[in-house]
């Protein structure tokens, strides 16, 4: 263990935790995927890093978004997103959830997916290298040690916004808000 | 298996027009009406295989092609000689405006899913089908995505540009 940390772990040992035992949902979409199996198998061991692929997202903590988002699949992102425990992240990979990449003018992939769904941090690239990977995850280490990381509290700050977006492309999603409005505790902005 | 093909469709089916495009690539063009009969008559000659329905938008001739790519199921079999290995397009012609299709599940069971993707982006009304809805899109469009006219840039900044971000 690094010595330096020991501090750290003392102070808060749930946050040092969380940082070194990514969980990350096995969802895939888009293109991005192809890059996962090398990233979690012996070739780059995402293990070194403390990040697990998991089948649930009961289960996980780390959300990769690997790919063009069409809207079939942002209704399964957001749902899986929902599900998942707090504290979580999202981290979106490639280029195409940025800003929508090379499906910029496309008639069914949303462009931005920061408007539907807090996003943590971006890799960009397309693809980006499984390195890009580790690189993203040094990073959210270094966002999550800063407070920074804190998608899951704006998505509960910001419930009401983002379902409106959400909404505004779906019509009726067909389950409940997750934060009622009218919930003491899940107050809306 | 081409001539014998050839002579049997042309002879038999008024209109149909056989092009031979390649080797072993044959294109038939028929009249919409007759399509699930030419289709069957293909399958009972050994052409057994509906590998994909597929649509082509003619902007200039106001018609939509729809095309019916059949082969052998087993052409890779030893058994099978190089003259039965034979690709056929099946092509036929619907107008643009309420372009309506006789559906060829009977013939092939494969050709519902097709058809209703098809349905969904091109527009074509396939009258026989049991459950004409979509299959890959979540909302509806006005025109079809596929069709030419649909102004795709135009779409996606009134649809997914109008959405505001979320502020921090």
């Amino acid at each position: 263990m690094d010595r330096s940390q020991i501090a750290k772990w003392l102070k808060s040992p749930a946050e040092m935790a969380h940082k070194y035992s990514l969980h990350a949902v096995y969802f895939c979409t888009g293109c991005g995927i192809i890059e996962i199996p090398p990233v979690i198998t012996t070739r780059w061991d995402a293990e070194r890093f403390g990040i697990k692929a998991v089948a649930t997202p009961r289960h996980g903590n780390l959300f990769l978004i690997t790919g063009y988002v069409s809207l079939k699949t942002l209704k399964a992102i957001i749902r899986t997103y929902e599900q998942m425990p707090d504290p979580k992240y999202t981290v979106a990979f490639g280029s195409c959830p940025i800003n929508g990449g090379m499906y910029w003018d496309s008639y069914n992939t949303i462009k931005h997916l920061d408007k539907y769904l807090p996003v943590d941090g971006w890799i960009a690239g397309c693809m980006p290298r499984p390195e890009a990977i580790f690189i993203g995850v040094t990073h959210l280490w270094t966002l999550i040690d800063k407070g920074k990381a804190d998608g899951y509290i704006r998505y509960r700050k910001n419930y009401a916004a983002y379902r409106g977006n959400q909404e505004m492309l779906f019509g009726d999603l067909g389950w409940p808000p997750l934060y009622p409005s009218d919930r003491p505790g899940g107050e809306a902005s | 298996m081409i001539a014998s093909l050839r002579k049997g469709l042309e002879s038999t089916f008024k209109g149909t027009e056989v092009r031979l495009l390649e080797e072993r690539r044959m294109s038939v063009s028929a009249p919409k009406d007759s399509i699930p009969v030419v289709l069957r008559h293909l399958k009972e000659n050994g052409l057994d295989h509906l590998a994909l329905i597929s649509c082509v938008d003619w902007q200039e001739t106001g018609t939509l092609e729809v095309v019916y790519i059949l082969s052998a199921y087993m052409q890779n079999d030893i058994d099978y000689t190089l003259d039965q290995k034979l690709h056929v397009f099946l092509r036929t012609h619907v107008p643009r405006e309420n372009p309506e299709l006789q559906s060829v599940i009977g013939v092939f069971a494969n050709a519902e899913p097709y058809e209703r993707e098809i349905h969904e982006l091109f527009g074509v009304r396939f009258v026989g089908h049991p459950r004409l809805i979509p299959l890959f899109l979540e909302r509806e469009y006005e025109i079809p995505p596929f069709r030419k006219d649909f102004d795709t840039r135009k779409y996606a900044e009134e649809t997914f540009d109008a959405i505001p971000r979320v502020d921090k």
